[in-house]
């Protein structure tokens, strides 16, 4: 195994710049979520939970449309780039995935009751889910890389097209069924203007979580090609690779 | 339109595999059967819960042999390297996918009119007037299960696990087929309300239509060597 490494291993200063705004934001985030936002008509203190629930599910649905659209970019181009910032996206996607179903869990078992509606949303976030689980199972069953990128983009892209269906299917499987249907937001468009303020805050905190997710994943993703590659290429032209 | 005669000698080269071997034919009119026969020891005897559990029944069967024959179609091509030499010949991959999926959604068809009068007679479920709507909505929602299926079938075809791995894949994806096709098929015959039953088949025929663009579009990438 030749020491082959790429020219520099370490985090580079601006991505720790990132992750530092990244956490003062989530503060600033959490205190006006907390502290300032006032307590709703409805459903008091409980709304609280709906900042951090509503805004990781925005940047979920972000998330994933990023990776079909960088699966495409592989797709195109075949470059390895656009791969890994793919496989980048779609793992912030499962991450932020999973925070919105424990949210929307949290969320509803005071309000609703119930740890599981089988409410419109809630249901597309764990098809959703499913989905990108597929993602990383056939991801991990390819060993070529190109031939790997290539069906994890194709993945990527049916997976995007199946959100509109999805949410259609799930939202009509509701609103036919009027006897079972709670109205789970109290919030909707008629909002307090703090409060939108603040939501809006808490959706811009999560997108630069997600983007710094992105960058030290993309990071992590260079030093695997060049590792790849190092192992690839014959022992007696061991170079630093440049991805 | 060349491309239209190959699309046909694809699927009838694979229908009539499958007339002279039989393999999947009686494997899945015989698995469909136990799966509704499981499901109504699983319901319950009470006359009224299974004759509303019927739509849902029958779609499941389909949608579990539908997984077994899509499966079948690529396995077939996997012996003495059959698939390798269809992709030899000069013509768009897209082509291939095509006539594969029409011998397997003919193939479904076939299945889901036989299995509707079945589950009918086990479910005590009314066929009635509204039965060209219910047709249609076997032809469109085994259309978009079969996509899928086809799609996702040659994409795990030389993947470990494939077996496994195949529904695990597709099932997420076709959720709005089995929704739309079980609501549309309980509108149709236990409501008796039609035009509720054609937004849900709206919804059949736009997955049906973005699915078929989408998967043509992009399957030369899932063979690619």
């Amino acid at each position: 195994m030749n020491q082959t490494m790429p020219s520099n291993p370490n985090r580079p200063r601006w991505l720790n710049a990132l992750g530092l705004i990244t956490l003062a934001l989530f503060g600033v985030g959490a205190y006006l979520s907390l502290v300032v936002s006032p307590p709703d008509v409805n459903q008091g203190q409980l709304i609280r939970i709906m900042y951090a629930h509503v805004s990781v599910a925005w940047v979920c649905f972000l998330a994933v449309i990023a990776s079909a659209v960088f699966g495409m970019l592989f797709l195109w181009r075949g470059r390895k780039i656009h791969d890994v910032l793919a496989v980048a996206s779609a793992e912030s996607a499962l991450f932020f995935a999973g925070l919105t179903i424990i949210g929307g869990m949290t969320y509803s078992k005071p309000t609703l009751n119930t740890y599981w509606t089988w409410d419109a949303k809630l249901t597309l976030t764990a098809l959703l889910f499913a989905l990108l689980v597929g993602y990383f199972i056939v991801r991990g069953l390819l060993e070529d890389p190109q031939r790997r990128g290539r069906v994890s983009a194709v993945i990527g892209i049916i997976v995007l097209a199946s959100l509109p269906f999805n949410y259609l299917a799930a939202e009509w499987f509701r609103t036919l069924h009027p006897a079972k249907s709670i109205n789970l937001d109290g919030s909707g468009v008629q909002m307090d203007p703090t409060m939108l303020q603040v939501l809006l805050f808490n959706v811009g905190v999560a997108a630069f979580a997600f983007l710094y997710f992105l960058f030290e994943r993309v990071r992590i993703g260079r030093i695997e090609i060049a590792r790849e590659e190092a192992l690839e290429a014959p022992s007696g032209s061991a170079e630093v690779v440049r991805v | 339109m060349p491309e239209f005669g190959i699309v046909l000698a694809i699927a009838r080269k694979d229908l009539l595999q499958e007339l002279r071997s039989r393999a999947v034919t009686v494997a899945t009119i015989f698995f469909s059967g136990i799966v509704l026969i499981i499901l109504a020891f699983a319901i319950g005897q009470e006359e009224r819960v299974l004759a509303g559990a019927a739509p849902g029944v029958l779609w499941v069967a389909l949608a579990f042999s539908g997984v077994i024959s899509a499966a079948q179609s690529y396995q077939s091509e996997l012996e003495e390297t059959a698939f390798e030499q269809l992709l030899l010949y000069p013509v768009p991959r897209a082509t291939i996918f095509l006539g594969k999926l029409l011998a397997n959604w003919l193939y479904m068809v076939l299945l889901g009119s036989l299995m509707l009068p079945v589950s009918a007679v086990f479910f005590d479920m009314p066929l009635g007037p509204g039965w060209p709507l219910l047709l249609l909505t076997v032809l469109l929602g085994t259309l978009g299960f079969g996509l899928i299926a086809t799609f996702y079938a040659a994409l795990t075809a030389n993947l470990r696990a494939r077996e496994s791995l195949l529904p695990v894949l597709m099932f997420p994806v076709v959720v709005p087929i089995l929704l739309a096709a079980v609501r549309a098929t309980g509108a149709i015959v236990q409501l008796g309300n039609f035009s509720l039953s054609l937004s849900w088949l709206q919804l059949l025929a736009g997955f049906d239509l973005v699915y078929l663009v989408v998967c043509t579009a992009i399957f030369h990438f899932v063979v690619e060597e």
